[in-house]
């Protein structure tokens, strides 16, 4: 649009124009540009920030966020978003860590660890459990995403509250993992220098693929971008919208069950709390990466860049040691202003 | 009489389509003035840029002399010019009163901020008074007859003093009493001095309380004439207005075999009732019928994306079940919908995406995907259908009415269709890309496919049709050959169960 | 279907602007909303830059007070004089109430804020001292 208005207008106003083009990139382009100015400013301040570990660092704790996104960025193509994505991490890294323990305090008569593939096969079924509740309400119900998701969030964090209950355990945090499970997840993949990168990084990238395999080369993919774009479009070009939008939020939940699965390991242990707020950073990242709220829109790389630039704008401000009473108010502003500069971006001018 | 109302070569444009080039309306004070046009001639988009719904490209508008430009239809509201839509967007759930002076309530007095229920309802009884309508300013709207909420809608405008007061197709929903009623209140507005623009496609009405007549087709000016100096024909021709002759393309498909048969149709939740008819291989099937008709309805129903109460489909001499889009694609239907950007389109997906959608399963190498395969498809879809685009990546919303629904066409060829439901194929598009739209369906029927063709342009049924299925208030009126039948046959049928 | 549709408000006016559909704001009142926002943004980083440092609380449980201690990232804790509580032994400060993971005050630098926990064992006089161990 722009094109044909400079062109349809005087010499005389192209520089104006040209004013606009910048003005038009710098707000595009603001999120990008603070985050920028910030990190120069870090690391001038704390030159350690740029250092190995701290990079790695960043890497280690992007790659632990990175499935949950890519679980909820389906889902924001749908024009949706599910909030309930964090309580689904939390009981499942409270199931895994429950069951890959030597202490055994929510099953008392359980003396030995079951194989890890069967923990993780229970989680990502539990989490495809959920996801598939979200689907169906919102596919058949036509409910807006968001009451949903809400309305099983808190159902899972009752259902976190009860399970730690379970046993011995008496609600009190899970730790004590075995061995086995710990390394899997944790154990080294290689070492830059002396800094060990973490296995979990490697499974992360795995996924990653498997993501935009089934984004870009399936037709479930194509299906959820015509579903996102127009729904009424998509169910009369003969797309099964009911079971493409079920698929979409199973999908969802089994990437939210594998980022707890690791999460439990990751953090060596899990509470009731694990996993709390983890959509909202989940959400913030879609946005930033391009993954639009006017549906139909996003690309997996996006994802994995917003990711990243949130993992460095809070491992940033970690080293200046801002509390995290603040980055609560930090998170909230870049979700806004991640939200309102993808809103401008869309809207056709009339 | 001097002009109250001026507006001058506004021109707007949508993306693709030139909606209003240079349109000039002048509307007098104390007279009622007509506007009229074929759908899509651009009426209500010039009333839309009157009141600020849309922002005109160019050209002025004068309210008194004195060029304004409304924002917003409040604004409009505030200055005196007043629309009474035909859809009526009130407060339903709210009494006559709330709804009257909704936005602007009446307070207690200058100090105290509490609004006055008494003030209120003591003026909505004045308004009723002058204009002669007996409701209580107390009831709530949703319990009053679609007649008196109209009123309603009138006495709001009036309350504001209007001076401008357009009518929208207001006598659609309106008995005939009911329509004296509304003639009285006009032509006591119009003594009043205010100017009336009255929108609407009942000729006599327009003869009878008119004094002026401007007349729109394409989004262009035809004629503003005095209504006294006007005979129907002569509307009917400044209307449509267009030569009949190389509209369309020759027609040389040959029409074979019955190879569709609908038997009983009947909708569950529209008025579609007991519609039958068998349609020939190689044929393009019409329908016409005014709006709301049923003429949508029965693709719907045939396609399986509407609920069906009863009604069969047959092709080919076996039963087709039809319940849902998918299962009439693989029964070799196709159906290209009337509201292209609400239903056709993936607006900001490319064009490859928009046009493999329905075909996905055909370009699977394996479980995935192949680039390769889609991207000869959509190659093959731009050529057949001389698609205007520069590439395949093209956003689809950026292209023209016409290009948009020629990708949407070979969307649909690309699933190997036997039977084509087209809804309003040339809606919103340009006279040359109608052409070739045209061509399009008579090659399609040439091949040997069936063609079913919803329009409301009756020339159009006319030219590119073999037979034509009218449909008047959800049944069957009557089916004519195309060849050998006249719009005033048509129309006829279509009003036979109205 | 009425006219007013038929004469494109339909197709025109729902742009598929997804969750966005019914925005009316203006581009440049968006401008000014986006430009305002990241100016607050940036001022509430720098606030919290200023007013950074993590605060170590000590929870005695029963003991005698400790006094809480400021400290940046990468910090390592000054270890506190030992509570004293009656009839118990002090055990050392733990991440948790439970007192399962201990804080190693030579080793473990300071990320965030947090609360340690003193750990207490009944005096050796008596033998069970089940309640505490990790």
């Amino acid at each position: 649009m722009a094109d044909n208005k400079s062109s349809a207008k005087e010499a005389s106003k192209a520089a104006s124009q040209n004013k606009k083009k910048i003005g038009d990139i710098l707000l595009n382009n603001a999120m990008y540009i603070i985050i920028l100015l910030a990190v120069i400013y870090i690391s001038w301040r704390v030159p350690a920030f740029l250092g190995l570990s701290s990079i790695v660092n960043i890497i280690s704790l992007t790659a632990a966020k990175l499935p949950i996104a890519l679980g909820i960025g389906g889902c924001i193509v749908l024009t949706g978003t599910d909030i309930s994505a964090g309580r689904v991490v939390g009981l499942s890294a409270c199931i895994s860590a429950s069951l890959l323990t030597t202490t055994f305090k929510v099953f008392p008569d359980m003396t030995s660890a079951p194989p890890i593939i069967v923990v993780f096969l229970i989680v990502i079924v539990v989490g495809g459990v959920v996801g598939l509740v979200n689907g169906f309400s919102v596919a058949n119900f036509k409910l807006h995403p968001f009451i949903v998701t809400l309305s099983t969030q808190l159902i899972t964090y009752g259902v976190i509250l009860m399970y730690l209950k379970n046993g011995t355990n008496n609600g009190q945090t899970l730790s004590g993992l075995t061995d086995s499970y710990r390394s899997l997840v944790t154990g080294t993949l290689f070492k830059i220098g002396n800094v060990a990168v973490p296995m979990y990084v490697l499974y992360a990238v795995i996924l990653t693929v498997i993501m935009w395999i089934i984004w870009n080369k399936t037709t479930f993919g194509k299906n959820m971008f015509a579903v996102g774009s127009n729904e009424e479009a998509a169910n009369v070009s003969g797309v099964n919208v009911t079971r493409t939008i079920m698929m979409v939020f199973v999908l969802a939940g089994v990437m939210y069950a594998i980022t707890g699965f690791f999460d439990g390991a990751r953090i060596a242990s899990a509470n009731a709390n694990t996993g709390l707020n983890y959509e909202c950073d989940a959400i913030a990242a879609c946005v930033i990466g391009g993954v639009s709220f006017v549906g139909g829109i996003g690309r997996i790389s996006g994802i994995v860049v917003g990711v990243l630039l949130l993992q460095i704008i809070f491992a940033g401000l970690n080293f200046l040691s801002v509390d995290a009473n603040m980055l609560y108010i930090i998170k909230g502003l870049i979700i806004l202003i991640a939200c309102a500069i993808d809103m401008r971006k869309y809207l056709v001018r009339k | 009489m001097e002009a109250l109302l001026r507006m001058e070569n506004i021109c707007k444009s949508f993306p693709g389509v030139k909606a209003l080039d240079n349109v000039s309306l002048t509307v007098k004070a104390g007279t009622v003035h007509a506007l009229m046009g074929e759908n899509g001639a651009g009426k209500s988009t010039l009333m839309k840029c009157l009141f600020g719904v849309y922002s005109k490209d160019s050209g002025h508008i004068y309210l008194d002399g004195k060029e304004v430009s409304f924002r917003t239809s409040k604004e409009a509201l505030e200055n005196g010019v007043a629309m009474v839509h035909q859809e009526l967007n009130q407060a339903l759930k709210r009494n006559v009163m709330d709804n009257m002076w909704l936005g602007r309530f009446p307070k207690i007095s200058k100090w105290c901020p509490l609004t006055s229920e008494k003030k209120m309802y003591d003026a909505t009884k004045a308004v009723f008074d002058k204009l002669d309508v007996h409701v209580d300013p107390k009831t709530v709207m949703s319990t009053m007859p679609v007649s008196q909420r109209q009123m309603v809608e009138i006495a709001k405008a009036v309350s504001f003093n209007s001076r401008v007061i357009v009518f929208d197709e207001p006598t659609s929903s309106l008995t005939e009493e009911e329509v004296e009623h509304l003639f009285r209140i006009i032509n006591m507005l119009r003594d009043q001095g205010c100017g009336i623009i009255y929108i609407s496609h009942k000729m006599e009405e327009i003869l009878r309380i008119s004094d002026e007549v401007t007349i729109m087709r394409d989004g262009q000016w035809v004629a503003t004439k005095a209504a006294k100096d006007l005979m129907m024909n002569e509307i009917i021709r400044l209307m449509v207005g267009r030569e009949l002759t190389n509209r369309y393309p020759e027609k040389d498909n040959v029409v074979g075999e019955p190879m569709l048969e609908v038997k009983n149709m009947t909708a569950e939740y529209s008025l579609l009732r007991d519609v039958s008819f068998v349609a020939r291989q190689g044929e393009v099937l019409g329908v016409a019928g005014l709006d709301g008709s049923g003429r949508t309805e029965l693709l719907e129903n045939i396609f399986g994306i509407a609920t069906r109460r009863s009604g069969e489909v047959w092709l080919h001499g076996k039963r087709m079940m039809n319940r849902n889009a998918r299962e009439s694609l693989r029964n070799k239907f196709a159906m290209l919908t009337e509201e292209r950007r609400a239903t056709g389109i993936f607006g900001i997906r490319d064009i490859q995406a928009n046009t493999t959608i329905s075909s996905l399963p055909k370009y699977k190498n394996g479980p995935f995907l192949s680039d390769k395969k889609m991207y000869d498809a959509t190659e093959w879809g731009i050529k057949a259908m001389e698609t205007k685009t520069p590439s395949q990546k093209t956003q689809i919303r950026s292209l023209s009415g016409g290009n948009q629904q020629k990708v949407i066409l070979a969307r649909w060829l690309l699933t190997d269709p036997e039977v084509l439901l087209l809804d309003e194929p040339t809606r919103g598009i340009d006279v040359g890309a109608k052409y070739e739209i045209y061509e399009l369906i008579l090659n399609l029927a040439k091949q040997g496919k069936t063609v079913i063709m919803v329009s409301s342009e009756m020339p159009e049924l006319l030219g590119v049709c073999d037979r034509i299925l009218v449909m008047s208030g959800g049944r069957l009126a009557g089916e004519v050959d195309a060849r050998n039948t006249s719009q005033e046959e048509i129309m006829t049928l279509a009003a036979k169960y109205v | 279907m009425s006219s007013e549709e038929r004469d494109g408000k339909k197709p025109y006016e729902r742009q598929m602007r997804g969750l966005y559909d019914r925005v009316n704001l203006s581009v440049g009142t968006l401008n000014r909303i986006i430009i305002v926002l990241s100016i607050l943004l940036v001022a509430v980083i720098a606030f919290a830059i200023s007013k950074s440092g993590y605060t170590v609380t000590f929870d005695s449980q029963g003991g005698t007070a400790v006094e809480s201690q400021e400290r940046m990232y990468g910090d390592l804790l000054d270890a506190p004089e030992d509570p004293t509580r009656q009839g118990f032994v002090f055990t050392g400060w733990y991440r948790d109430p439970d007192c399962t993971v201990v804080w190693d005050m030579e080793g473990e630098e300071v990320a965030e804020s947090l609360t340690l926990y003193a750990g207490w064992a009944e005096e050796p006089s008596d033998v069970g001292n089940d309640s505490v161990l990790p």
